[in-house]
Parts: structure tokens; C-alpha cells; sequence
């Protein structure tokens, strides 16, 4: 009777999940069908009725489409490193129990995620540095990411301070320490916090759409969305019907993180279950 | 003569401070890899506070600002649409915690009781992806399935299901001020309660096999395993999501931003697209009355943050900031 029990839960339980598994991957799947299909239909279908590759093959040839996919491809390469900078000096420095002022830094970081002075005047202070309509502005916006910097203090603070102080024994300076020691042991933490920075700077829209409206300028999520929701395609010169250039340029805005998920999910919830269990 | 603190090294040897100076100068190295921080803070973050006297001016994209003193203040707190994007904030924003967080409450609980790893495995990686794309992707997927042209699949299957006459114009499910909200919350949990499971799922591993165990003897059943046992175990993360989530509703922007149009502004305009229609899609805006607008929510955000601090160190013993 009980194993009987047993098993009807665990069969509910299966067909719950797939269930889910499929409500997560219908939407994905239409995407990537239809950006490979000529003729546009509703049906959901496994495989396309008609193949084709001029969704993405116009995507690469029109230069209003194919910039903004660089544009983001640099901004969120430059990024990242500047955010992995900033994030990891921020941290070693805030990591030093023993440094006068060290509590001083800390609240003028975290006064920061209390108050802030508001779109505004953001946008007034970007105007003045002439980060207005410049792709640049999403590497700045990105990097000084106050709640990275905590993030990369919990990590650093997880590193033995006896390492530190044989290190400073042996006469390293705070700088050689900083390379020689603590960067080599957080490979994990510089990993998953630059996955955050990554992700954070590829998928902007917000700011594109606030700070930028030099065509030469934008990313591609903006470009997409302002295609598909707006209405505005550019002229392409390809005979490409709307819905396959629409889920092409959908699946090439995916397409980075989707490819580097499978060997990188460890990373990404690693970085979450810092942020949220252990701070 | 000050009397020096002693301090303790990890190593055990009690040694005598030195003195302030010293060891400002000591720290020399430091204090040269926190400058581009601060710098990049203070530029950032602290310098556009100073931007918040406009809120007392009235600042046009012409000619110079003129002090008013709290006009804008009056002004926004007789606007209806002021008052309309405010509570559409707290409403939006807390419905879909409140739905996304029961949402990955319940996908852990029986994620975690698959006997099969490997399906479980398989299966949080599915739902993990949402989260790694975009709101303006998720915007754009969905106003493709939601469309009301012929190839919206939601609107093609409910022709086929007979709920649509056949030559009947497709529901224009995005611009409907009755199903905008619903869609709104269906979009954000099918994005994001996969990712919510995470710090539920940590937890669960965490729960003692003994209490299980303890339950068997007893003869519970899985439910009563689960009812138990398990969500037991789960009240203080809820607790800290809440929390956490709760500090950040003022917030919300983007989510709101690339799904709402004109047709919905009613159930969807919060504070943050309020703010910038005001700015940036009018003809003439002033950048006075924004920045009192945008004054008024870092203020209720910032509020926001301190409270839940307070209930964070209460509940839990350690602040979220």
C-alpha cells in the first residue's frame, strides 16, 4: 500500500515537471524554429516547414542591425573588466580588518544603495562628462556596481588572513599580495561575478533607451526590441519576411550566454547563493 | 598619553598598535588601490546628488534655472497620474513577489523531492534559463507569441480551440487594461521563479536527514514530510527574500518599461516610467519637476532599504545593506 503511495507522487511529480520544463522551452523553441523558417505561422512546430538562413544572413549585412550587435559585444567585453577591477580593488581593500578609514569607504559604498540622486540628474552629470549618447556610458553605468563590490569583499573575506600576514612577513607589498595571492585563489569569484557584470551589460536596455539616441550608438537589445515592438526595421535589402528576421535577431541577442550557460551554470548560481545565504 | 589598543593577529601574538600615522602611512598601498573606486563612486553615484536642488527650480531645456521652492512638490501630489503611478508601484511590484516567490517556494519543495538527479539536474538548467535573457528579449518574445496578427501563437491556438471565431480579429493581449496585469505576472514568473529556486533549493540541502529519517519512523507520508518538515525549514529564507525584494520595489523600471504602451498607462506607469515620459516624451519637459519626482522615490527607496534593514537585523540577526 505505501510503496503504491510512493509511486503516484513521484509519477505526479514527473508530469508536474515536465509540465514546467515545457511551459520554459515552448517560447524558446518557437523562437529558434520560426528564426529558421521562410513562411511565418502561428502553429508551434518541432522543425521548420521551410528552412532558411536569411533572417541571420540579414542581420549580418545591414549595418543598422550588425553595429548594434558589435556595440554590445564591445561594451560588454570593456564591461566587465573595468567592472572586475573596480569590484576586486574595492573588495581587497574593504577585506583589510586592520585598515584605518576602512569603515569610512565602507559606508560611503553603502550610502550609495540608500540614496541616489535619480535619473536626472544622472543624466545631467553624464551629459557634462559627454558620456550622452556614447556606448561607453553602459561600461561606466555597469561597472560601479556597489553591490558587486560587497559581493567580492564576502568572497576575499573567505581567504585565511594568516595568508596575508606570512605574505606581508615575507615582505610583499598590499599590490603584490593583491596579484600574487588573492587574485590566483578567487578564480571562481572572479568568474561568477564577472558572469553578473556580463550579463548585466549585454542585457541593458534601460539606459540605451534613456542615454542613447545615435543609431551608430545603441545595443542590440535595444535595436531589437525597437524593431519588434515599435515597428522600426530598417531597410534591408533582403527579401526576408518580418517574423524570421524578428526570431533571428531574438535567438543572436540569446545566443552568447546560451552557448556559455552549460559550462558556466556552477558560476551563476554560485554567485547567487553568496549574494543572498551567506552575506 | 593616549593608551595604545592591543590587538590579537590570527596567529594568536598579542602585539601593541602602532600609532594612527604610522599606519595611515603604512597602508599607503592600499589606499592607492581603493582611489579609482572612490573616484568612480564619487563620480557616479555622489555627483549627481548634488543634481537634486533642481527639484527646487524650475530647470527647462531653456534658459537658466529659477527657484520655486516646493511647487513641484504640490504640483506632483495633486497629479492623478502621480498618485496612479505610485500605487501601480507598490501593487505591481508586490503582487509579483508575492506570486514569484510562492512560485520557486513550491517548484523546490517537490524539486527536491526528484529521487533522480540527473532529471533534476536536467531540469534546473531548463528553468534556470529565462533569467540570463533580457527584459527587452522577454518583451520581444512575448509580444510575438501575444500577437494579434496571424502568426501570435496564444491567439492562433485559442482559434483553433473554437474560443475565437475564425475571422475574428486576434485579443490584443498587451494593450488590454483587463488582461495587461495577469500577462505582466505570467511573463515575470515564467522568467524568474527557475532562478528564485536557487536559494531555496540551498536550503533544502541543508535540512538535517535525521529529521526525515525521524519522520519515517513515525510513519509520515511524503506530504506530511513536506508539510513538516520541509517548508518549516523554509520560513526564514522566505522570510529573506521577502525582505531583500521588499527593499527594492521602488525600483521596478524595466520590466514595466518594455511591455507598457499608451493603451495601459492606467494599470501599468509606475514612478520610475513616469519619470521619464516626463522627461524625455514630452514636448517641453522640466527637468524641475522630474527631479521632485525622482527625489520623492529615492526617498521612499531609501526608506524602504533602512526598514528592511531594521526587520532584516530583527528577524535574522544581520542587516541586508
Amino acid at each position: 500500500m505505501k510503496s503504491k503511495k510512493i509511486k503516484t507522487f513521484d509519477v505526479v511529480n514527473y508530469i508536474v515537471f515536465i509540465l514546467i520544463g515545457l511551459m520554459v522551452l515552448v517560447p524558446i523553441w518557437k523562437v529558434l524554429v520560426d528564426s529558421f523558417n521562410a513562411v511565418g505561422v502561428y502553429q508551434f512546430r518541432l522543425w521548420p516547414d521551410k528552412f532558411t538562413l536569411d533572417g541571420y544572413k540579414t542581420i549580418l549585412h545591414t549595418k543598422l542591425l550588425y553595429k548594434p550587435f558589435i556595440n554590445s559585444v564591445i561594451t560588454t567585453l570593456a564591461g566587465t573588466l573595468f567592472g572586475l577591477m573596480l569590484s576586486t580593488l574595492a573588495g581587497y581593500t574593504l577585506a583589510q580588518d586592520s585598515l584605518p578609514g576602512r569603515n569610512f569607504f565602507a559606508y560611503v559604498l553603502l550610502f550609495t544603495m540608500i540614496f541616489s540622486g535619480g535619473m536626472i540628474p544622472e543624466y545631467l552629470v553624464m551629459k557634462k562628462l559627454h558620456l550622452v549618447n556614447s556606448m561607453w556610458i553602459l561600461v561606466f553605468k555597469h561597472g560601479v556596481n556597489v553591490y558587486n563590490f560587497v559581493l567580492m569583499k564576502n568572497f576575499f573575506e573567505g581567504i585565511p588572513g594568516s595568508l596575508y600576514e606570512a605574505a606581508k612577513i615575507d615582505g610583499c607589498t598590499p599590490m603584490g599580495i593583491f596579484f600574487r595571492i588573492v587574485l590566483p585563489l578567487s578564480k571562481a569569484a572572479l568568474a561568477s561575478i564577472g558572469l553578473m557584470f556580463a550579463v548585466t551589460v549585454w542585457n541593458d536596455y534601460a539606459n540605451v533607451k534613456i542615454y542613447i539616441t545615435d543609431p551608430d550608438q545603441v545595443n542590440f537589445q535595444y535595436k531589437l526590441r525597437n524593431m519588434i515592438m515599435d515597428g522600426d526595421t530598417p531597410p534591408t535589402g533582403y527579401n526576408v519576411s518580418q517574423t524570421t528576421l524578428f526570431n533571428s535577431g531574438i535567438i543572436m541577442a540569446i545566443l552568447p550566454f546560451m552557448l556559455l550557460y552549460p559550462f558556466l551554470q556552477k558560476y551563476f548560481v554560485k554567485g547567487v547563493n553568496v549574494g543572498a545565504v551567506k552575506e | 598619553m593616549r593608551k595604545r589598543k592591543d590587538i590579537i593577529t590570527s596567529t594568536g601574538v598579542t602585539v601593541h598598535q602602532k600609532p594612527l600615522k604610522l599606519r595611515i602611512w603604512n597602508n599607503r598601498g592600499y589606499y592607492l588601490m581603493f582611489l579609482p573606486v572612490f573616484i568612480f563612486v564619487i563620480i557616479m553615484n555622489y555627483w549627481p546628488m548634488l543634481g537634486v536642488r533642481y527639484a527646487f527650480y524650475d530647470y527647462k531645456p531653456v534658459g537658466e534655472p529659477s527657484w520655486v521652492g516646493l511647487a513641484h512638490f504640490t504640483k506632483m501630489f495633486s497629479t492623478t497620474a502621480f498618485w496612479v503611478a505610485f500605487r501601480n508601484t507598490l501593487e505591481l511590484s508586490i503582487m509579483r513577489l508575492l506570486i514569484s516567490t510562492f512560485a520557486s517556494v513550491v517548484v523546490s519543495v517537490f524539486l527536491n523531492e526528484m529521487g533522480n538527479l540527473m532529471a533534476k539536474k536536467v531540469l534546473q538548467t531548463i528553468i534556470y534559463l529565462p533569467h540570463f535573457m533580457s527584459w527587452a528579449v522577454v518583451a520581444s518574445i512575448f509580444s510575438l507569441l501575444l500577437s494579434p496578427s496571424s502568426t501570435g501563437m496564444v491567439n492562433g491556438w485559442l482559434k483553433d480551440l473554437g474560443i475565437l471565431a475564425r475571422d475574428q480579429a486576434g485579443i490584443y493581449f498587451l494593450a488590454d487594461t483587463k488582461l495587461w496585469r495577469p500577462i505582466f505576472y505570467i511573463i515575470n514568473t515564467w522568467k524568474e521563479t527557475g532562478w528564485g529556486t536557487i536559494i531555496f533549493l540551498a536550503t533544502l540541502s541543508g535540512i538535517n536527514p535525521e529529521l526525515y529519517e525521524a519522520a519515517d519512523i513515525d510513519g509520515a507520508s511524503r506530504m506530511q514530510k513536506i508539510r513538516y518538515v520541509t517548508l518549516p525549514a523554509l520560513n526564514n529564507t522566505i522570510i529573506t527574500v521577502l525582505i531583500l525584494n521588499l527593499a527594492k520595489v521602488m525600483n521596478m523600471f524595466e520590466p514595466i518599461f518594455v511591455l507598457y504602451n499608451n493603451a495601459v498607462y492606467s494599470v501599468s506607469d509606475v514612478i520610475a516610467t513616469y519619470i521619464y515620459r516626463q522627461t524625455f516624451a514630452i514636448a517641453l519637459p522640466n527637468y524641475g519637476y522630474s527631479t521632485a519626482t525622482g527625489l520623492f522615490r529615492s526617498l521612499v527607496g531609501g526608506a524602504l532599504v533602512l526598514i528592511c534593514n531594521q526587520i532584516s537585523k530583527k528577524t535574522r540577526g544581520r542587516g541586508i545593506i
